[in-house]
C-alpha cells in the first residue's frame, strides 16, 4: 500500500478529550451509592512466620462491619505460569505484608479500625532476603510444597529448594571458547527490587450477587486474565464472571495478572448483593502489590582481539519475593534473551527465579530485560575497552542482525540495530569530547543498546469486532486496554485504514468488559499494535470484503475492482461513487426494490502466533523461543557534580525498531516518557530493614522523577524496518525504551568520572563517596 | 504498620481568638492539637504517630496571617502566613531576601498555599527549611500562653525532633526578624534527593554583613538543617569568619568547621558521612555567593 | 465526631453539604460529589493528582478539611472548559500529546492553569518548578511543559 489515510499519522489520541476535562472513568470514578461496602486487608508484620491463630472476634463486633474473611474460607491457590499464592495466608507468611484477613464494612475508615482489631499469632521463622542465600540448601524453605503446586509446562520449579525457575541455555562450548579470548570481563551486577509507581493505585470493586453472578470493576491490563484465574481459583463459572476494567491510571506491568483484585470478590462472596471496594493506599501500592524483582547477575564474557565476541556465561538470580506465580516467565524470558543484543556463538545461560521473603516480584516494563542489560551494557562497555575498541565500534560488529541464528537456536526476525546505534551516536555527537558547564563538574557520555522479545505463551490470542452505525461511524471492540500508551488510537487507526474510513468515524468500545469485549490474553509484553492491531485489521477486512461483495453484487461488477476510500465504496473500473452511510446497516435495495440485499455489516477478526515451539529443557534450544525482537538503543550525555555527586543529564537520545509506527508521535511520547521512567529507576530502590520490613514505602522516601529533574534534552529517533507479520510491519515499543538507559547512564558516569557501578540504586551519595574513595 | 487509607476520626474546632485556643489545650492537653496548614499534622495522624481528638484551627486568629514591615521594628510574620505569601511578599522580598529563598524550597507551589512559616518552625523537624534562615537572621517566636505574650529567640527555640519550647499550652502566633544589618546578603542553598521539592539531607543558610567590629570587617552566620536533633547555628564556623580575611581560604576553612559542628545520623535519606561532607560543600558553595554579593 | 454544615461553591455551583471534621475536600469532591476529576494519588500532599482551586490558588485537596472550606471557592478540572470550549491549556496538552494514561492531567492542568495566571509568560524553569508537586510516571513531563509553552504563547490559561 502506497499511501496511507490514518497509519502513519499523528492523529490526536482517541481518549484524551475526555482526559482532559475529568471526565475520563478510572476504576475509583465509579458511583455505587449507598449500598456501596469498603474492604481493607489485614497484613502480615513478619517477612516469614507460621499463622498459630486468627481470632476476629473484636473486629466483627465494631459497629459498621459487615464481615471478616481469612483463608480459611479459601482453601485454594491463584497463579498464572506457577499456582503458588494462596488467596489469603492461611498457615504461613511470606514477607510483611501478606495479606490474613479481610474486612468488610460501611466505610474504609472503619474496616481499617476493625481490621487493626484483627488479633493474628504469629510463630516467627527465620526469613530469607538475598537471592544467593535463598538457594543455599540450609536456607529458609518458602514453599515445601513447591513440588505440588500446578505449573505451566515450560517452566521448571526445583522442589525441595526456594528455586521456583530454572532456565537453561546451552549453546557451543564455552569451556573452550574461552581460551580463544583476547580479553575476558567477568563481574557481578545486582538491583534491587523497585515498583512501578503508577500514579494511580491499584482498585478493585467486586459484587457477588446472590444469583452466582460476580462483576468486578478493575483497573486491570488483563481483564481477560483475571477472569480467568479468579474464575479458577474461587470456582466460579468462567460465564458467571464478568470483570470490567475502565482507563487505568498507569500499569507498567503492576496492574498485569491478578494482585489485589481476587480478595475483593473474595470478600464480596461474605456479603452477597453489595460490591465491596478494595483500593491500595500509596503505601500499600508500593511494598503490597507487585514490585520489580531483584537481580544478582554473574556476568562473564569474552571477545577475540579483532572484537568479536566468542563466549558468554551468565547466571542470573531474580529475587522473586515472596510468590512468583508471574516471576518465573521473568526469569524464563531472562534466560532466553541471556545474551542480551549480541550474536555470541559460545553461551551459557542459567536464569533462576528464587522465592526471597520480600513483597511480589512480578513484571515490570521490560520483563526482565531492564535487569539483566543493567550488567550485560556495562561488561560489553569493559569488555570494549580492554581491547581498545571504542563502544559504539564494538556494538555496530557484535550486535544481533537479521538472519543469524541466535543463543537459543531460532533465527533473528528482521530488525536494524545498527541503524539504532547509529542514530543516537550522532544525536549526542558520540566521541567529541565535549566541556562540561562548571570547573567542578565532568562530562561524559554512554550507550547501551536492548533487545526485548514479548514474553508470554506460546499462544495468546487476539480478537477484535468492527460494527458500523447507520451514518457509517464505526464501533471498533476490542479487549485489549488503553493504559496510555495508545493502543485505542492505534485501534481506531488500523480500523479507519483497513476500512477505507476516515480516522474521525471510528469509535472504540469502551470500557472494556469481558461480558461484551472479545477476547485479548493481557495488555503486557508489549503485544498489542502487534498482535491486536492484527486483529483490528483482520475484523476490518472481513467488513470490508462484506461491502466491496454486496455493492459489487448491486453494480454487477466484480468486487476486485472496487475499493473504499474516504468512505466511499469506489469502482475503479466504472469509477462509481458509493457512500457508505445507510448501507452498512440496511443494505441496498435491488433494482426496483425488488427486495434488498446485505444487511448490517460486522467484521470480525482474530490474531494469534501459530509458530512458537517449545525449548529443551536442559539446553533451552528450539526452532522458535519467540515471536520476535524489539531492539534499540540509547545514548547518554550527562555531568557529573563532583562537589555533591549529583549527576544532571543534559541529554537522552533513543532510537528503536518499530517496523511501522502506526502513529508516530506516540512512539515518541513513549520513547520519551520511557527514558525518564529510565532515568528515575536508576535511582529507585525499595528499602527493607533487617526483618524485612519496609522503610521507605511512601513518597516521601521512594522518590521519582519530577518535572524539574528530567534531561534537558529528550531526543527519539525511529527506525522502520517491517516485521514479517505486524499490522503494516508494527511490532511494540512500550516496554523497550527503558530496558537500557540505567546501564547508559552508568555507562556514561564511568566515562566522566572513571568510576563503575555494578549495584543499582545510584544516588548522588553513592557517587560521590566512591570518588572520594578513587582520590584516596 | 502502614498509614491508615484517611485521617482517623476527630473534631475539628475553628478558634476565633487566642485566648480561647489557649483554654482548650488547659482542658484537653495532649488530646488537642493546633493547626493551620495541616501539612505537618495531617500527615502524622495519617501515618498513626500522633491520635488528637480535638484539631483546632488557629488560622483564623486576629493578626496570624499578617505581615508587617517596619523600618524601625523589622518584621513581624504571622504564624498562618503560607510559604508562597513569605516568598512573594514584596517586604519579605525587598528586606529578607534570604527567607523567601527559604520558604521557596519547601515542597511544592500547591503545598506551599496551606505550609505556613508558623507551622514549620513549630513542627520542629530537624529539617525545617525556614528553621536555619531563621536561626541567622536572629528570629524570635512569639508565643502566647496563660500568661499571655512571651518571645523566645529561634536560637533556644528547638529543643529536639518535634520539641520546642512551647509550653503546653501556648501557641506560635508570630515570627519577628529584627531589621537586618546594612548591606547584608543570604543564601539558602538545599540538597536533596530531588533537584527541587524534596525534604533536605542537608540544608545550609548562609547571611553575612560588614561589621566594622569584627577583625574580617564582615561577620557571618550559618544556620544548618537536617544534620543534628535540631537545626543548628555553625557558631565555631563563624568565629572563623569574623576573625579571617574573607576569602577563598577562609570559606574553606569555615566550611570544614562547619562540617564538624554538624552531628548527623543514618537514616534512609542519606549516610551520616555524606551529610557532612554536604554540609562542607554547601557552606563553602553558600560562603562564596553571599561573598560575591558582599564584595 | 463533629459534623459540619458548610456551603461552598464548586465549579459554579452552590453546595450545601454536611461533612464530618476528618473528611478531606478530596473525599469531598469526589464521595459527596462525585466530582471525580481530581484523583487520589497518595492522601499525603506528594503526588498532586488531587489539586485543585481553592479560592484561585492550587492545593493538594487530599490536605485540606471539607470544613475549612466552607464559604470557599473551589474549582475543579471539570470547571475548566466552560460550555464544552476547552481552555488553550486543554488544547495545547491534546495537541501536543501531553496525557498519557491521564491520572496526573487533572492535576497538572490545575497547577498549568494557575501558574499561567500568576505568570503568563514563564521560563522553562518556572514551569518544571512550578510542576514539581504533580508526579507523572507516563509522559516524562517533556511534553506537558511544551504544552504550557504554547498555552502560554496563545495568551494565557
Ligand atoms: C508533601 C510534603 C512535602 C513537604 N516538604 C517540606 C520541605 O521541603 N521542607 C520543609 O521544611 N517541610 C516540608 N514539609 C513539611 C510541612 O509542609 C512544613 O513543615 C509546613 O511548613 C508546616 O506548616 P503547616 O501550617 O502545614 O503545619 P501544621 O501541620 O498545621 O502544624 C505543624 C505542627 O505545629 C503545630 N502547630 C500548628 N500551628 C501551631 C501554632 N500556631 N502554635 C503552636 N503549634 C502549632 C501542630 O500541632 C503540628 O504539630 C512537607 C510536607 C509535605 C506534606
Ligand atoms: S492525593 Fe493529594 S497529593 Fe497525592
Ligand atoms: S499521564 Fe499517566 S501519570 Fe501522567
Amino acid at each position: 500500500m502506497a499511501e496511507f489515510s490514518s497509519v502513519g499519522k499523528n492523529v490526536p489520541r482517541v481518549d484524551v478529550f475526555e482526559k482532559v476535562t475529568g471526565s475520563a472513568i478510572y476504576a475509583d470514578d465509579r458511583q455505587f451509592g449507598a449500598g456501596l461496602y469498603y474492604g481493607r486487608l489485614v497484613r502480615s508484620p513478619y517477612a516469614h512466620a507460621l499463622i498459630k491463630k486468627i481470632d476476629v472476634s473484636k473486629a466483627l463486633e465494631v459497629p459498621g462491619v459487615k464481615a471478616v474473611v481469612t483463608g480459611k474460607d479459601f482453601p485454594g491457590r491463584i497463579g498464572l505460569y506457577l499456582v503458588d499464592r494462596p488467596i489469603f495466608a492461611a498457615d504461613r507468611v511470606r514477607y510483611v505484608g501478606d495479606p490474613v484477613a479481610g474486612v468488610v464494612a460501611v466505610s474504609e475508615e472503619i474496616a481499617e479500625e476493625a481490621a487493626r482489631l484483627v488479633e493474628v499469632e504469629y510463630e516467627e521463622l527465620p526469613a530469607v532476603f538475598d537471592p544467593l542465600e535463598a538457594i543455599k540448601p540450609d536456607a529458609p524453605l518458602l514453599h515445601p510444597d513447591l513440588g505440588s503446586y500446578k505449573v505451566a509446562p515450560f517452566i521448571h520449579p526445583v522442589p525441595g529448594t526456594n528455586i521456583s525457575e530454572h532456565f537453561k541455555l546451552r549453546r557451543g562450548d564455552v569451556e573452550s571458547a574461552w581460551s580463544q579470548c583476547a580479553a575476558i570481563v567477568e563481574e557481578e551486577f545486582r538491583l534491587p527490587q523497585i515498583q512501578h509507581v503508577p500514579i494511580e493505585t491499584h482498585v478493585a470493586v467486586a459484587i457477588w450477587e446472590p444469583s452466582g453472578e460476580v462483576t468486578l470493576w478493575t483497573s486491570s491490563q488483563s481483564p481477560f486474565a483475571q477472569r480467568d484465574l479468579i474464575a479458577q481459583s474461587l470456582g466460579i463459572p468462567h460465564g458467571n464472571l464478568r470483570v470490567i476494567s475502565p482507563y487505568v491510571g498507569g500499569g507498567f506491568g503492576g496492574k498485569a495478572g491478578v494482585s489485589i483484585e481476587v480478595y475483593a470478590v473474595a470478600m464480596a462472596r461474605a456479603v452477597m448483593g453489595h460490591p465491596v471496594k478494595l483500593r491500595m493506599t500509596r503505601e500499600e501500592e508500593f511494598v503490597g502489590t507487585t514490585v520489580r524483582q531483584s537481580l544478582v547477575a554473574h556476568v562473564k564474557v569474552g571477545c577475540d582481539a579483532d572484537g568479536n565476541l566468542l563466549a558468554m556465561e551468565v547466571s542470573y538470580y531474580f529475587g522473586g519475593g515472596a510468590y512468583n506465580d508471574y516471576g518465573v516467565n521473568i526469569a524464563r524470558a531472562a534466560g532466553y534473551s541471556c545474551t542480551g543484543p549480541y550474536y555470541i556463538p559460545n553461551v551459557k545461560g542459567d536464569s533462576y527465579c528464587v522465592y526471597t521473603n520480600q513483597p511480589i516480584g512480578s513484571a515490570m516494563r521490560g520483563f526482565g530485560m531492564p535487569e539483566i542489560h543493567w550488567g550485560l551494557e556495562q561488561a560489553m562497555d569493559q569488555l570494549a575497552e580492554k581491547i581498545g575498541m571504542d563502544p559504539v565500534e564494538f556494538r555496530r560488529r557484535n550486535c544481533v542482525k537479521t538472519g543469524q541464528i541466535i543463543a537459543t537456536g531460532m533465527t533473528m526476525p528482521n530488525v536494524d540495530l545498527v541503524a539504532c546505534i547509529d542514530k543516537v551516536a550522532k544525536a549526542v555527537n558520540w566521541g567529541k569530547k565535549e566541556p562540561p558547564s562548571a570547573p567542578h563538574k565532568k562530562r561524559g557520555k554512554g550507550l547501551a543498546i536492548m533487545w526485548k522479545a514479548p514474553a508470554m505463551p506460546p499462544n495468546p490470542g487476539s480478537s477484535a469486532i468492527v460494527r458500523f452505525n447507520e451514518d457509517a461511524t464505526v464501533n471498533v471492540e476490542i479487549g485489549a486496554q488503553e493504559l496510555g500508551q495508545g493502543a485505542f488510537t492505534v485501534a481506531a487507526q488500523i480500523a479507519a485504514e483497513a476500512l477505507g474510513v476516515p480516522y474521525d468515524w471510528v469509535r472504540v468500545s469502551a470500557p472494556i468488559d469481558t461480558k461484551y469485549s472479545p477476547y485479548e490474553w493481557q495488555t503486557v509484553a508489549s503485544r498489542i499494535t502487534w498482535s491486536m492491531g492484527n486483529a483490528v485489521k483482520a475484523a476490518a477486512e472481513d467488513a470490508k470484503r462484506q461491502i466491496l461483495e454486496l455493492v459489487a453484487e448491486h453494480w454487477d461488477e466484480d468486487p476486485e475492482d472496487l475499493d473504499i476510500k474516504d468512505g466511499k465504496v469506489i469502482s475503479y473500473k466504472s469509477e462509481r461513487e458509493l457512500s457508505l452511510k445507510g448501507l452498512v446497516v440496511y443494505g441496498l435495495p435491488n433494482e426496483d426494490f425488488e427486495g434488498w440485499k446485505g444487511g448490517p455489516i460486522v467484521g470480525r477478526g482474530k490474531f494469534m502466533p501459530t509458530y512458537v515451539t517449545s525449548l529443551d529443557p536442559e539446553t533451552g534450544q528450539g526452532t522458535r523461543a519467540v515471536v520476535h525482537y524489539t531492539v534499540g538503543a540509547q545514548a547518554v550525555d550527562l555531568e557529573v557534580d563532583t562537589e555533591t555527586g549529583q549527576v544532571e543529564i543534559i541529554k537522552i537520545a533513543s532510537a528503536y525498531d518499530v517496523g511501522k509506527a502506526i502513529n508516530p508521535d506516540l512512539v515518541l511520547t513513549q520513547i520519551e516518557g520511557g527514558a525518564v521512567h529510565g532515568m528515575s529507576s536508576t535511582f529507585e530502590a525499595l528499602k527493607f530493614d533487617e526483618k524485612g520490613r519496609p522503610l521507605n514505602p511512601s513518597f516521601v522516601d521512594y522518590r521519582i522523577a519530577t518535572a524539574a529533574d528530567i534531561p534537558k534534552e529528550i531526543h527519539g529517533d525511529i527506525v522502520e524496518t517491517p516485521l514479517e507479520d505486524g499490522p503494516w510491519g508494527a511490532r511494540g515499543i512500550g516496554e523497550h525504551v527503558m530496558v537500557q538507559t540505567a546501564p547508559a547512564i552508568a555507562n556514561a558516569i564511568y566515562n566522566a568520572i572513571g568510576v563503575r557501578f555494578n549495584e543499582l540504586p545510584l544516588s548522588a551519595e553513592k557517587i560521590f563517596m566512591a570518588m572520594r574513595e578513587k582520590e584516596e | 504498620m502502614l498509614a491508615r487509607p484517611g485521617l482517623p476520626r476527630f473534631d475539628y474546632v475553628r478558634a476565633e481568638t487566642a485566648d480561647e485556643v489557649v483554654r482548650l489545650l488547659q482542658e484537653r492537653g495532649e488530646a488537642a492539637r493546633p493547626f493551620m496548614g495541616g501539612t505537618d499534622l495531617f500527615v502524622r495522624m495519617r501515618d498513626g504517630v500522633i491520635h488528637p481528638q480535638v484539631v483546632v484551627d488557629v488560622k483564623y486568629l486576629p493578626g496570624i496571617r499578617d505581615v508587617v514591615y517596619d523600618a524601625q521594628a523589622g518584621l513581624t510574620v504571622g504564624a498562618a502566613v503560607t510559604m508562597n505569601e513569605v516568598a512573594r511578599h514584596p517586604d519579605v522580598v525587598a528586606h529578607y531576601p534570604l527567607l523567601a529563598e527559604a520558604a521557596n524550597s519547601v515542597a511544592s507551589y500547591q503545598l506551599r498555599n496551606r505550609a505556613t512559616l508558623g507551622g514549620n518552625l513549630c513542627n520542629a523537624s530537624p529539617a525545617a527549611d525556614t528553621a536555619p534562615a531563621t536561626l541567622v537572621l536572629e528570629g524570635r517566636i512569639v508565643l502566647y500562653g496563660p500568661d499571655g505574650e512571651r518571645e523566645v529567640p529561634a536560637t533556644e527555640f528547638f529543643l529536639g525532633p518535634g520539641k520546642t519550647a512551647r509550653g503546653p499550652a501556648e501557641i506560635v502566633t508570630a515570627i519577628r526578624y529584627p531589621l537586618p544589618p546594612k548591606g547584608a546578603a543570604g543564601r539558602y542553598l538545599k540538597l536533596g534527593r530531588n533537584k527541587v521539592g524534596d525534604l533536605s539531607i542537608v540544608g545550609v543558610a548562609v547571611f553575612g554583613f560588614p561589621d566594622e567590629t569584627a577583625p574580617s570587617g564582615y561577620r557571618f552566620r550559618i544556620g544548618l538543617a537536617s544534620v543534628a536533633p535540631v537545626p543548628l547555628r555553625a557558631t565555631a564556623a563563624e568565629e572563623i569568619l569574623a576573625e579571617e580575611p574573607p576569602g577563598e581560604e577562609t570559606f574553606v576553612k569555615a566550611a570544614e568547621e562547619a562540617m564538624n559542628e554538624a552531628s548527623p545520623i543514618d537514616d534512609v535519606r542519606a549516610s551520616a558521612a555524606y551529610r557532612k561532607a554536604m554540609v562542607r560543600a554547601l557552606t563553602l558553595r553558600g560562603l562564596r555567593a553571599v561573598w560575591e554579593q558582599l564584595a | 465526631m463533629g459534623m459540619h454544615s458548610i456551603t461552598v461553591t464548586v465549579n459554579g455551583e452552590k453546595e450545601y453539604l454536611e461533612v464530618p471534621s476528618h473528611m478531606t475536600l478530596l473525599q469531598m469532591l469526589r464521595e459527596k460529589l462525585a466530582i471525580t476529576g481530581p484523583k487520589n494519588g497518595c492522601s499525603a500532599g506528594e503526588c498532586g493528582a488531587c489539586t485543585v482551586l481553592l479560592d484561585g490558588e492550587p492545593v493538594n485537596s487530599c490536605m485540606v478539611l471539607a470544613v475549612e472550606v466552607d464559604g470557599h471557592e473551589v474549582v475543579t478540572v471539570e470547571g475548566l472548559a466552560k460550555e464544552g470550549q476547552l481552555t488553550p491549556l486543554q488544547q495545547a496538552f491534546i495537541e501536543h500529546n501531553a496525557v498519557q494514561c491521564g491520572f496526573c492531567t487533572p492535576g497538572m492542568l490545575i497547577s498549568a492553569e494557575a501558574l499561567l495566571k500568576r505568570n503568563p509568560h514563564p521560563t522553562e524553569e518556572e514551569i518544571k518548578e512550578a510542576l514539581v508537586g504533580n508526579l507523572c510516571r507516563c509522559t516524562g513531563y517533556i511534553r506537558i511543559i511544551r504544552a504550557v509553552q504554547t498555552a502560554a504563547e496563545k495568551g494565557g490559561a
